[in-house]
Parts: C-alpha cells; structure tokens; sequence
C-alpha cells in the first residue's frame, strides 16, 4: 500500500557547536499528508531547509523514489521535485505582477523560453494550471488585489507547477481565517488524492485534525514520535512535542508573597475570554502554550508594547498603563524578549555594553558613561550567571548561542525589579545554559514577581512554581507545580478541539 | 533558532596579521602618503602646508560630522550639503539684505540648521518616509528655497534687490573674521578659525559618540533598534536628535563657507554632500572601527585633503581628483566590508 | 508636472505682458509688426540659467522686451538639452513670431531650431551655435576677453613673469579664453605658466581656493594669476589673501558683478582688472537683433557684442559700488552700439 516518495537515514546538521538535527530517520510517503510537530527550536525548519536544498547535511542520506537526492541549492531541490511553500505568503508570489504571470513565472526564468512575452499564450497556459487546480480566479488580476487565501493558492498552485514529488507546505494557514483555510485543504485533498507526498508543518490543532493523514513529532533534533494508526493519537502528538523527560528538575516550590501584578478582566483580543491572573512575589510562574495562544500577546501588554483589548492591571496597588517601553522599565516591570537576534542583541556592541544597555544611566554622571563602574557589572553578570567568554570585552557574536542567551537574561538582572517578564528565554539555548539561566531566575525571584514564557513542558517543570496554560488568547490551566497531573496540563495546552472528539483515551 | 549567531566561534582568535593590517593599514597609508609628498613635492612638508590641509577640509569635515551622527543611528543625511548651502545664503541675506550683526547671522543659521534636522527627523520617525528620501526631498527643497529671496541672485553689498533698492549691508568685519582671523601658534597668524571649529566640532562629537550614554544608546540604535527600543530607549527622539545635531552641523559649516568667501553665492551644495559622505564611509576604516566614528572621519578627510593638496602641488589636473577621491573610498570601503571580520559577518 | 509647469509658464508670461503694457510706448514710429507691438510674441528658450550672468541676462532680455512692447514668453529647461529641444517645439506650438535661444548643445537644438525656421518663425542664438545659415549668432566675444585682460597683464607687469593659469577643459566660453592665453604666450616666450589647475566643484570658489593655496605653496615665485572666470579669480583672491601674497600676487580675470566689484576694490585687493561684457547689454541686443529680423531687416550672421577692459583704479576713481553704478559711469559698458536701427526703442536708464 505505501508508496514512499522520500526517505531520510540519519540527518544530522549542526551548526558550529549547537547541533540542530541529532540522526533523523524519516519516511514520506505518496498521497499521504504528513504532519511535522515541533515546538520552537525542535529542528523541524532545519529539516526543511535540507531537504529545500537551503543547508546541505552533516551526515545521512535522503532518497527521493529511490534514489540519492542531495540538493546544493533551492532551485536544484525543486528540479529533483521538492517544492517549499514558504509560510510568508508573499515569498511565494509576485504581488505586483498578475496571476497568469506569477502561475507562469518558472517557465519564463527558465532558459530558452523565448525573449518576448507572449500574453495570450500565458493566459491560456496560466489559465489551464488555474482549471486543475480549480482555482476560480481571473488570470489577468494583480495579485496583490487577491485575498490572503486565493494569495496563498496561487502560491501553491505555482508549486504545483513544477509537478512536485514532494510538496513542503511551511504553517500554509498561519494568516488564513477558518474560511480562508477550509478552501485550501479542498486544495490539499486533491493533491493527496493525485498522489503527492505532502510534508505540511502547522500548530493549529484544527488545521491537523483536518489534513493530517499521519503525525511526525520532533523535539530536540530528534523525532519524538510518529502516529500514523487511525484515529490518530493528537494529544500523544502533542506530548511527543512538547515531551516531558522528567529531567532531574530539583526544585523548591516557594510560597507566594504578596501579589505584585494584579490583571482583571483581560481580553487581549476583540472576541476572546476574558481572564484574571495575580503574579506574586517569590513566585515564578510559567507561562505554556502553543505558538498563537496568546503566551507572547501577554507579555506585550504585561511591557507596554500594546494595549489589551478591555481590562485593568494594577502593579503593586497602583493602575498601570505603560505606554512606552520606558514607562514600564521605570514603573519597574523589565521583558527580556523572545528571538534574541532580533529584538535583544546588539551586535556591534561587545558583552558589557551589551548587558549594561538598559540602564545606562545608573552607570553615568550628568551623562558621562563611567566605564569602572559598567565593568564591574559586566564582570559580576558574568560570574553570576557562569557566560564562557575571554573578557567581558569579547564581541558578543563571538560567544555561543546559550551565552548570548544568559548575556540578555542578566542584563535585567543587574537591577531589581517588581515584575520580571522572560518571553521564550531557552530558546535555541543549550541545556548547560538553560539549567543556568533557570536557577539563576529562581534565586533571584525573592522580592518580585517572575513570569516566563516557554513553549516546552520540561522548562516550565524546570523553572516555575506555578503553571498557566494558555490557550485560544486567554486562560485555561492554573496548576501548583507540585504532583503535577500532566495529562491534565497537556489536555489544556491542546484545548477543548481535542475534548470534543473525545477518541484520545489511549495514551501511551 | 539562530543559526547565524551560533555557528560563530567561542574563543577569540589572536590578532593575526590580517587584523593588524585592518586596524592600522590605513593610518599607515596616510603616513606614507605625507612621506611621499614631503619627498617628491617641494614646500609639500611645512607648517604652513599642514594647515592648508586641515583648512581645506574644514568645512567638509564638519559636514562629515554631522553625517557621521545620523549614520550612527543607521540613517542617512543627504540634505547637509544644501544645508550648508542655505546657511551661507542666509548668513549673506542676514547681514547685507537686513543689514544685521553677525552674531544674529550665525544664531539664525544655527536655528535654520536645527529646524532643518527637526523637519528630517519627523519625516522619518513620524511619517516614516525612508531617511534617504526624506532627506532627498529636503535637499531639493533647500536648493530651490534658498533662491527665492533673491529671485536667483547671489547676494553681495550693492546688489539691486527685487522691489529695486540697492542692499547696503555689509559683511561685518567680525563675522568675516570667522573665515579669516588666524591664531599665533608658534607662528603668528598660523591656524584659521575654521581649524579650530574643525577640531572642536570633532572632539565634541567625539565626546558625545564614544564617552556619554546618549552616543551610546545611538550606536545601539544604529545596529539594533528594536533591541535599543526593548531596553527601553526613546528612538524615535534620538533620531531626531541625529538628524539635528546634522542639521546644525552643517550650518556650522555653511556659516564658515559664507565667512570664507564674504558672499552669499547660490550653490547646490552637491559637492559639499559627496565629499563629506566620502570622508564619513573612509572614516569607518580608520583603526579597524567598521562603524562611524568622529575621529575616523576626521582622519578620512584629512586623508582626501592631502591627497588633493599633493596632487594639486604636482600640477595634476582636475579631473584626477575625483579619480583619487573615489578610488579611496573604494579602498577604504574594502577595509571596511571585506576584510574586517565585523563588517563582513552581517 | 509639465502641465503645471505650462500653467505657470502662461501666468509668468502673462506677468511680462502686463509689465509690457505699463512701459513707456513708442509704437507709433515701429515698422510692422510692431505697429501692434503688443501681438508680436517671441519666446526665450534658456539652456543655463542659475548665476548671476544669466539672471543679468534675462534682466536685459526683459528690459529690451519691454522697451518694445512685446509679449515675452520664458522657457527655462535648467540643463537639459533634451527638454530646452521640447520647449522650442512648446514655442512653435503656442504661435510665437521669434524666439531667442540661449546656450545649449548644438547636437541638441540644430533640429529644433530647424523646425522653427520651418514654422516660419524667426530664431535668434546666443552662445550656441546651431549651425544654421537663417540664424544669426549673438555671441560676447571671449577670445577678445581673455586677450584684453591678458593686455593688461603685459601693460602692468612688462612681458616676463610667472603666471598661474586656472582653466577647466571643455567648457566652450573657457575653451575660447584659452586660445588668447596660448596666443598670448606664445607671442611673450618671457611669460612661464608655472601651474594649470582649476575645478567647477561647487561652491566654486571655495574649492578653487584650496587648490590655488596649494599651488602658491608650490610655487611662491608666481606674480600673476590669470583666471578668466570671476568665480575662478574670486577662489584665486581668497588663496592669495589667505597666503599673505596680496602684494606680491595679481589677478586679471573676465565677468564681472556687484560682488566682484568689492572684491576688487577692498583695500590692497591682488584682483587688478577684469574684462567684461554686460550680460545685461547682451540680453538686450538679442531681443534687439529678433526684432530686426521680424521687421525683415539685415543683421549679419555673427553679431558681436564687444568687451570692456576694468580695472581696480578705474573702479577705486570713480567710487563704483555696483552694476549700476558701473553702467553709470562706464557708458561702453551699459549699452553697446549693436543692433541699433534708427526706429528701435532703447530701454530706460
């Protein structure tokens, strides 16, 4: 019965010392859409990208219908036929060309194509892939005069033209509505049925119980688990995902102090449940959730980056309505943000200014830097938090990813503050550095409150003393991270989509 | 996931000749060059030589500066050489037209250039027009408002007025003085004041860029916004900041332009613009800074300057200059991109 | 954009011909057309126009226009010869009786210029030549420029001395000065250009003042600049005062303005004499030799407006502050004798 149209033996990529793929085994096969799984980090767009043809691999071999298949470039993937629907919509279409040209545009890159532009050839042409796509759009409008789904299906419509063996479709609905997604898995469900092997990477729950014909987990570089019996097991998925390894977290649960961020009545979006959270001094609280649960929205309007839809918040007592990052930094409430290349490193900076940036005033005299006193900073966050680094005047790219990681963390902790906020701070952090990271938060949580965003259960068994789920942008779970009922934590990170087929009772 | 940050080296690499190279070649080049001339040129190795350099350069320098800040914060001031330019026309409609004292000629130059940079600064930060278009449309603008007052002309005592009076004002003998007086410095009437602004300016710059916290937070600004932004710093206002502190700048530059030559001659300032551009991005190859920096760009006009004084003394004829003048930039650029490890890491 | 720009043409046009309508009338003695001075329309179609010599010359067009009575269209295609070709055809199209082109490339408007004689339409050049026997050439004459400056030199200094020379190749006006100076040496071998240097880098003359510093500093035997351009003399000026050379240093250029004119007269200025054509003089002889031909009378191909010598003492004896006060004094400088039939109105002084 299976077909298989890819097989992968042993990938492995690393990426000077951080390895992303640790030996990934892996069958694709025809007419079936596979479903990879994969919290931040977890290697799944590493894996994309050797099989696109964007990163060649460390070691392993893939196989495409039986034979080697190595691609040097993307263009080269998509000639073997690998084709990639990149999650940005418009990486894959021209918005300012129509849709018969943008159907038609890889014939007329390719060579020998002929100089001049025939039109009415191209609308027929464009117009006959359109047909066996059932695309109802006319060939001649803008693209950009599309809506993000017809957008999104032209796209694939246009990947579709390279007659794929394999087609990698990157989170397809990330900016699709419900209605918008429904038209594309029509879409999908022919292509399966034509006998493509699809590689479809989401996190919507829906999308998955929808399309998926099979489940493929990843975690830490390495597949966690494959479910392909019917029905398909999605909240074993989900745990595979997110695993839980119960590593030798050893840690002293604290008593809540007095609350510190009191937030009433929060939606954080038109249409959402409203939800209360109090944070607590001496209390670390993880926040969990799937990517789009409304984790990094919190923390946005925990730090004055925008305002929830309707709600109160108070800190310590008093209303509070950051309007500035500044506001919130001198009301006392400090974000360590997520992605740390873009949103916290500085890269020409080296390692002490780098951790002395947000406070610079502290270290200067009517303006006028002193650079003992930055030193002395840098010097103690460096012991503190253990950064393997020549001096404190290293460039801070020539330091590990973990490193870089506990650089950011400690430049809010050289101050204290009422509320600490940490978006997603293990990301892409070796575990040495996330163990460091983690104590280093949990002795220093004493006087505030500390909230931290993190997508895999084990960091939050980790780190917190108390665990939130979110899920659907408000909240679902409030759970003491003592004797931990995890089935019931990996039930709310999933969300009532799992509960209302009520088919999950088999878990492994 | 961040592969480009994690796939870079843990320890920290010797300074091999390559680096030291990086660092000091240029500064090398520029010592050689002095050496050359002083052999091959008579009267090329003089006091008086050195300070028709520093001269020469004054005003571009200063100019330069001023790029220097908003290339800092990671934008870009095409408007400085109109700037400049509208300054000198000012500066001249000040004292002969309104027949005024020099003192209100510099302070309302001074204003005009800070008005200038303030427009700038919103245009980018508020109404997001890219810094380079927003700077383009300003330059234009400049060029053609600084002709309006005088229907084209350029303005000198005596010069019929469009309503037909004759303007009787004059350059005063102070404000003339800021292009002509000469400081004693071992030699009597030896430095010109605009040398002495030159390295006022830039040691000021110099100060604020590398030794207070506002330079600082712009440097973080220039290489991450949204990092400098997350910790806190008001953005938006430093860059206003930068476009000002470019507008003055090159005010200061147009003041000393209109002292040198006691008129106010139309001029687009086109050649103001690229010259300290150039002197800014060569200034980024000085020690192996791979970012712009007050002192480089001080050593990068300097070096155009002494090329171009060498060249002239050897009788070389017009045209090479800009020759020179590109194919140092080139150079400098190669300094800077390729051969540095900061600047060829992005 | 070209049609605001032809809006604002109209209403400017529209300014000049009522300013037309206010000036003094001397219709009653003018042959046709200008009995109805008033209908005849002619166009100046302007390839350089920034700088005093051309805001002068457009004053003296202007002056002349008005003098006769007729209606003045401008067109200023700011240095682009492709466009100043456009708005020759705007001319044709718009019904002009003549039109005055001034500057340009000769590539660039002989075809253009041919198309308006074929419209019946009567052209006049100024500084351009467009190669066409029905046109006649306005021209200054920067060959006796340069020559009578250079006569001065030879006058003041006797025939040996070492000479610094600022030249820019390629620029016609300079191109033309430049074959007096080669003459000029040739005839006095006592005469030794020591340095050429020159640059059109905007501001001028600052940027011709750094070079000259450096060639004074290289060469401290000069005793005098020949730079036949009042930009270059100013920038020459500033490096010879900067040196501490006034004394030993003079300069004798061409062009002259109001801000020459102190230059020249500041106390102990290097700047000896200059030699100049009114630019001024030059626009009105234009209007005046279009007029001539749309009365059907002779011009002759090449109408020359002849230069005059100026120097320091001249202007330091008679107490010149300005152009105005220049043509006051200096009559060959405020009218030349050029294109004067008997029936044609001279503008007011």
């Amino acid at each position: 019965m299976k077909n298989t149209a890819v097989e992968l033996v042993g990938i492995t990529k690393a990426f000077g010392e951080n390895t992303v793929l640790r030996g990934i085994d892996l069958e694709l096969h025809a007419g079936q859409v596979t479903v990879l799984m994969g919290a931040n980090g977890a290697g799944k767009s590493t894996l994309v990208k050797v099989l696109c043809g964007v990163h060649p691999a460390n070691a392993g071999t893939i196989k495409l219908y039986g034979e080697a298949f190595s691609p040097l470039t993307p263009s080269e993937a998509i000639r073997s036929g690998v084709v990639t629907v990149h999650q940005s919509i418009n990486d894959g279409v021209i918005p300012d060309l129509d849709v018969a040209s943008n159907l038609m545009l890889d014939h007329l890159a390719k060579p020998g194509s002929g100089f001049f532009l025939n039109k009415k050839k191209n609308y027929a042409e464009a117009r006959k892939i359109a047909a066996a796509m059932a695309l109802d759009v006319d060939v001649r409008q803008l693209v950009s005069e599309l809506d993000l789904a017809d957008r999104q299906l032209v796209a694939i419509a246009r990947a579709m033209a390279h007659k794929p063996k394999l087609l990698i479709l990157d989170e397809p609905t990330s900016s699709l509505s419900a209605t918008e997604a429904k038209r594309l898995f029509v879409l999908l469900d022919r292509l399966r049925d034509s006998g493509v092997a699809i590689l479809y990477i989401s996190h919507r729950m829906s999308d998955i119980r929808r399309i998926s014909d099979r489940i493929v987990s990843m975690r830490d570089g390495k597949i966690s688990g494959v479910f392909e019996e019917s029905p398909l097991d999605y909240e074993g998925a989900v745990r595979a995902m997110l695993g839980h390894s119960m590593t030798d977290a050893n840690i002293q649960i604290q008593e809540p102090g007095t609350p510190i961020m009191q937030m009433k009545d929060i939606v954080l979006q038109e249409g959402a449940t409203a939800f209360s959270l109090d944070l607590h001094a001496n209390e670390v609280v993880a926040i969990t959730g799937l990517v789009g649960s409304g984790k990094s929205g919190l923390a946005n309007v925990l730090f004055g980056l925008s305002k929830p839809h309707s709600g109160e918040m108070t800190l310590k007592g008093a209303p509070y309505n950051p309007r500035s990052q500044g506001q919130a930094i001198s009301a006392g409430v400090f974000l360590c943000p997520k992605d740390r290349a873009t949103n916290a490193v500085v890269q020409d900076f080296d390692i002490t200014k780098n951790i002395t940036l947000p406070f610079l005033a502290r270290h200067s005299l009517f303006s006028f830097l002193n650079f003992g006193s930055e030193h002395v900073t840098a010097q103690n966050t460096i012991a503190d938090l253990g950064i393997i680094c020549q001096s404190d005047t290293d460039e801070i790219g020539s330091l590990s990813g973990g490193n870089q990681q506990k650089v950011m963390v400690g430049r809010w902790l050289v101050e204290e503050s009422d509320l600490l906020v940490l978006d997603e701070p293990f990301q892409g952090v070796d575990i040495k550095a996330r163990r460091d990271i983690g104590e280093k938060i949990r002795k220093t949580a004493t006087a505030r409150a500390t909230a931290v965003m993190v997508s895999e259960m084990d960091e939050a068994l980790e780190i917190a003393d108390r665990i939130i789920v979110m899920n659907d942008q408000t909240i679902v779970g409030d759970h003491r991270n003592e004797n931990i009922d995890l089935r019931l934590v990996l039930t709310q990170v999933v969300g009532q989509l799992n509960n209302a087929t009520g088919n999950d009772e088999h878990a492994n | 996931m961040n592969m480009q940050t994690d796939n870079l080296k843990t320890t920290r690499p010797k300074r091999t000749a390559t680096e030291i190279a990086i660092r000091y070649g240029f500064l090398a080049l520029m010592v050689g060059l002095v050496i050359f001339f002083s052999v091959t040129t008579e009267g090329f190795a003089s006091p008086y030589s050195a300070v028709f350099i520093f001269q020469s350069v004054a005003i571009t320098g200063i100019l330069a500066l001023g790029v220097t800040a908003t290339l800092v914060v990671d934008g870009f001031d095409l408007s400085i050489g109109s700037t400049a330019t509208s300054a000198l026309m000012l500066s001249a409609y000040v004292l002969v037209v309104l027949e005024m004292n020099a003192f209100v000629a510099v302070a309302a130059c001074l204003v005009m250039g800070a008005l200038v940079g303030l427009i700038n600064g919103i245009l980018i930060v508020k109404f997001r027009v890219p810094d380079l278009l927003a700077t383009l449309g300003m330059m234009f603008l400049l060029i053609g408002l600084q002709r309006i007052p005088t229907q084209g002309r350029s303005i000198a005592t005596g010069m019929t007025l469009p309503d037909g009076r004759v303007a009787e004002g004059t350059f005063s003998k102070a404000f003339l003085a800021l292009g002509r007086h000469r400081f004693d410095f071992f030699i009597d009437n030896l430095i010109p004041v605009s040398v002495i602004v030159l390295l006022v300016v830039g040691l000021l710059v110099w100060v604020f860029m590398e030794l207070t916290r506002h330079g600082r937070l712009m440097y973080a600004i220039g290489s991450n916004s949204r990092a400098a932004s997350l910790a806190g710093t008001n953005v938006n206002r430093y860059k206003v900041l930068a476009y000002m502190i470019s507008g003055v700048l090159a005010s200061v530059g147009g003041i000393l332009l209109a002292a040198r030559l006691g008129r106010g001659d139309i001029a687009s300032g086109n050649n103001l613009l690229l010259d300290s551009v150039a002197a800014a991005l060569i200034g980024f190859a000085v020690l192996g800074a791979a970012k712009p920096n007050a002192f480089g760009t001080i050593i990068g006009a300097l070096f155009i300057g002494i090329l171009l004084q060498g060249l002239t003394m050897m009788n070389a004829p017009y045209y090479t200059q800009d020759f020179v003048k590109g194919a140092v930039l080139v150079v400098a650029l190669v300094f800077t991109f390729a051969l540095s490890k900061r600047g060829g890491a992005h | 954009m070209t049609l605001s720009r032809r809006i604002f043409m109209k209403i400017a046009g529209s300014a000049v011909a009522l300013t037309a309508g206010l000036s003094p009338a001397f219709a009653g003695e003018m042959p046709a057309p200008f009995d109805n001075a008033g209908d005849v329309k002619i166009a100046l179609v302007r390839y350089l126009s920034t700088g005093d010599f051309f805001q002068a010359y457009l004053s003296g067009v202007e002056s002349q226009a008005a003098a006769i009575g007729v209606d003045l269209r401008i067109f200023d295609s700011r240095q682009d010869a492709a466009l100043q070709a456009d708005m020759v055809d705007q001319a044709i199209a718009l019904g002009v009786d003549g039109i005055i082109i001034q500057h340009g490339l000769t590539e660039a408007m002989q075809d253009a210029a041919q198309r308006a004689i074929d419209a019946g339409i009567k052209v006049v050049a100024f500084d351009v030549n467009v190669e066409n026997a029905a046109i006649p050439q306005v021209e200054q004459s920067d060959y006796l420029l340069g020559k009578l400056a250079l006569e001065q030199a030879i006058a003041d200094n006797g025939n040996t001395w070492n000479a610094g020379y600022v030249y820019v190749a390629g620029i016609a006006p300079l191109d033309r000065r430049d074959v007096a100076w080669q003459d000029v040496k040739a005839a006095n071998p006592g005469i030794k250009e020591l340095a050429m240097f020159g640059t059109l880098d905007n501001p001028i003359a600052n940027s011709v003042a750094n070079q000259a510093r450096s060639v004074l500093q290289a060469n401290p035997s000069i005793t005098v600049m020949f730079a036949p351009y009042d930009e270059f003399a100013k920038g020459v000026k500033i490096a010879v005062d900067e040196a501490g050379m006034t004394d030993q240093v003079d300069i004798y250029s061409a062009d002259i303005s109001t801000a020459d004119i102190s230059a020249m007269r500041e106390a102990g200025s290097a700047w000896a004499a200059t030699v100049a054509t009114n630019p001024a003089v030059v626009g009105e002889v234009s209007v005046r030799t279009l007029a001539m031909l749309l009365a059907g009378e002779e011009t002759g191909h090449n109408v020359v407006v002849p230069p005059t010598l100026i120097t320091q003492a001249f202007l330091n004896d008679n107490d010149i502050k300005n152009m105005a006060d220049l043509s006051a004094n200096m009559p060959q400088f405020a009218h030349a004798d050029v294109s004067v039939p008997a029936w044609m109105p001279l503008p007011k002084r």
